[in-house]
């Protein structure tokens, strides 16, 4: 199996949307064997014109639950994205630190809700 | 019960107004509820969506609704957009081509929100956006479509509507749940007892989000907001006692008298703006992680 791997996005979702988190999930449940195994995983966008952040969300930003910020940026790449999609990207994955950074408290702050009235 | 509405704009008085026909109609339980529209002087055609919001918790408890006296130009815009065809009315062509028809959409069955927005918004004022524009719109709208999978928890469905205004090249998507609310979800994460204005406030704030779990969340709403600044457009939400409108740079949150249970998105974009949103980026593949 060669080291470099490449993750199609348009084979998993199957058409030219990336908009929901199943679908993210999808290409999530893709990579994330892959980087367990210490491969590199080149992620392919080509042929996606429409990508939003809660694909993402799933997708990528999922992986900084799992795997460290070092690890990610040594193993993980994208391709055939358009730069607003890059800042989307960007966007997402730095909100996913900071996410992951105070999941405990993120976590610990599920609770039941304080009533139902506005007052 | 027979309940009369009024006019029905997409402001904070139309919400109202849709929060009191279902605050009158929450008590029926297979009963009948009569909508008159004998009083009502316009109907904004995007607020078919939020309408149907509350008739389908109407309906959901067995009652039998029917819609009458409907004047003949609302009748004509809600035949257009074919609301009014779930309530016996005959359907009725859009020769403009300024609907963007009503829709209901199960949960299950998200797939078919793509469709919609494939087949009706050409031709709505999008040849004139640049091609990065009508990107970014639809990406809008898909994120505003995904919250409400992702937070409504509702069973009935998710339902959408527009209208494109030619003249005032401004074209109008409307999504609506019946869903907890964004109150609901909000308190449930902090634990404290925040009013509805407040709980939209904290929803939009970066970088705030309801999600738990192995997800991330909380870029779209803010997404969503960056681009209608840029464009000069239009948000509204509603969302329980909450309502919330960001236009022209300025944002005003304000209480609702009536308690509008699930959540509405309406998005208005600028048809007539030419910027570029293609960006000019320093990003590289290489420095995203």
């Amino acid at each position: 199996m060669p080291d470099e791997i490449s993750v199609r996005v348009l084979d998993i979702v199957g058409g030219a949307l990336a908009v929901s988190a199943d679908d993210g999930q999808a290409v999530y449940d893709k990579i994330a064997p892959l980087l367990r195994e210490g491969k590199r995983v080149l992620v392919s966008f080509e042929g996606v014109n429409t990508i939003i952040s809660a694909f993402l969300n799933a997708a990528i930003g999922q992986l900084y639950g799992e795997f460290p910020e070092e690890k990610i940026r040594e193993l993980l790449l994208v391709e055939h994205m358009v730069p607003e999609d890059l800042a989307l990207l960007k966007r997402v994955v730095d909100n996913s630190k900071r996410y992951f950074a105070n999941r405990p408290a993120f976590d610990a702050a599920w609770k039941e809700e304080v009533g139902d009235d506005e007052e | 019960m027979i309940f009369r509405l009024p006019t029905i704009h997409s402001d904070k008085n139309g919400f109202e107004n849709l929060g009191e026909l279902a605050e009158a109609a929450r008590p029926l339980y297979a009963d009948r509820l009569e909508l008159n529209f004998a009083s009502c002087g316009f109907f904004d055609a995007n607020m078919a969506a939020p309408l149907a919001a509350v008739l389908a918790r109407v309906a959901d408890k067995f009652n039998t609704i029917e819609v009458v006296s409907v004047p003949t130009q609302i009748e004509r815009i809600l035949r257009k957009n074919g609301f009014l065809t779930s309530y016996r009315y005959p359907p009725l062509d859009d020769e403009n081509h300024t609907t963007v028809p009503f829709i209901r959409i199960q949960l299950a069955a998200a797939g078919r929100f793509a469709d919609y927005l494939e087949r009706h918004l050409r031709g709505k004022g999008i040849p004139r956006m640049s091609q990065g524009l009508g990107k970014v719109f639809k990406q809008s709208l898909f994120e505003v479509f995904q919250n409400s999978v992702t937070h409504s928890g509702t069973r009935l469905g998710v339902f959408c509507c527009g209208q494109f205004f030619p003249q005032l090249r401004r074209l109008d998507i409307t999504i609506a749940d019946a869903g907890v609310g964004i109150r609901t979800k909000v308190r449930q994460f902090l634990g404290t007892k925040i009013s509805s204005i407040e709980a939209i406030r904290w929803a939009l704030s970066d970088p705030n989000t309801t999600k738990t779990g192995e997800q991330p969340g909380g870029v779209g709403l803010k997404f969503m907001k960056d681009f209608v600044a840029l464009n000069r457009g239009k948000i509204q939400i509603s969302s329980r006692r909450g309502f919330y409108e960001f236009a022209a740079g300025q944002e005003t949150f304000s209480t609702m008298d009536t308690d509008f249970r699930g959540t509405v998105v309406n998005l208005e974009v600028n048809t007539a703006d030419t910027q570029s949103y293609v960006l000019e980026s320093d990003l590289s593949p290489e420095n995203i992680f």
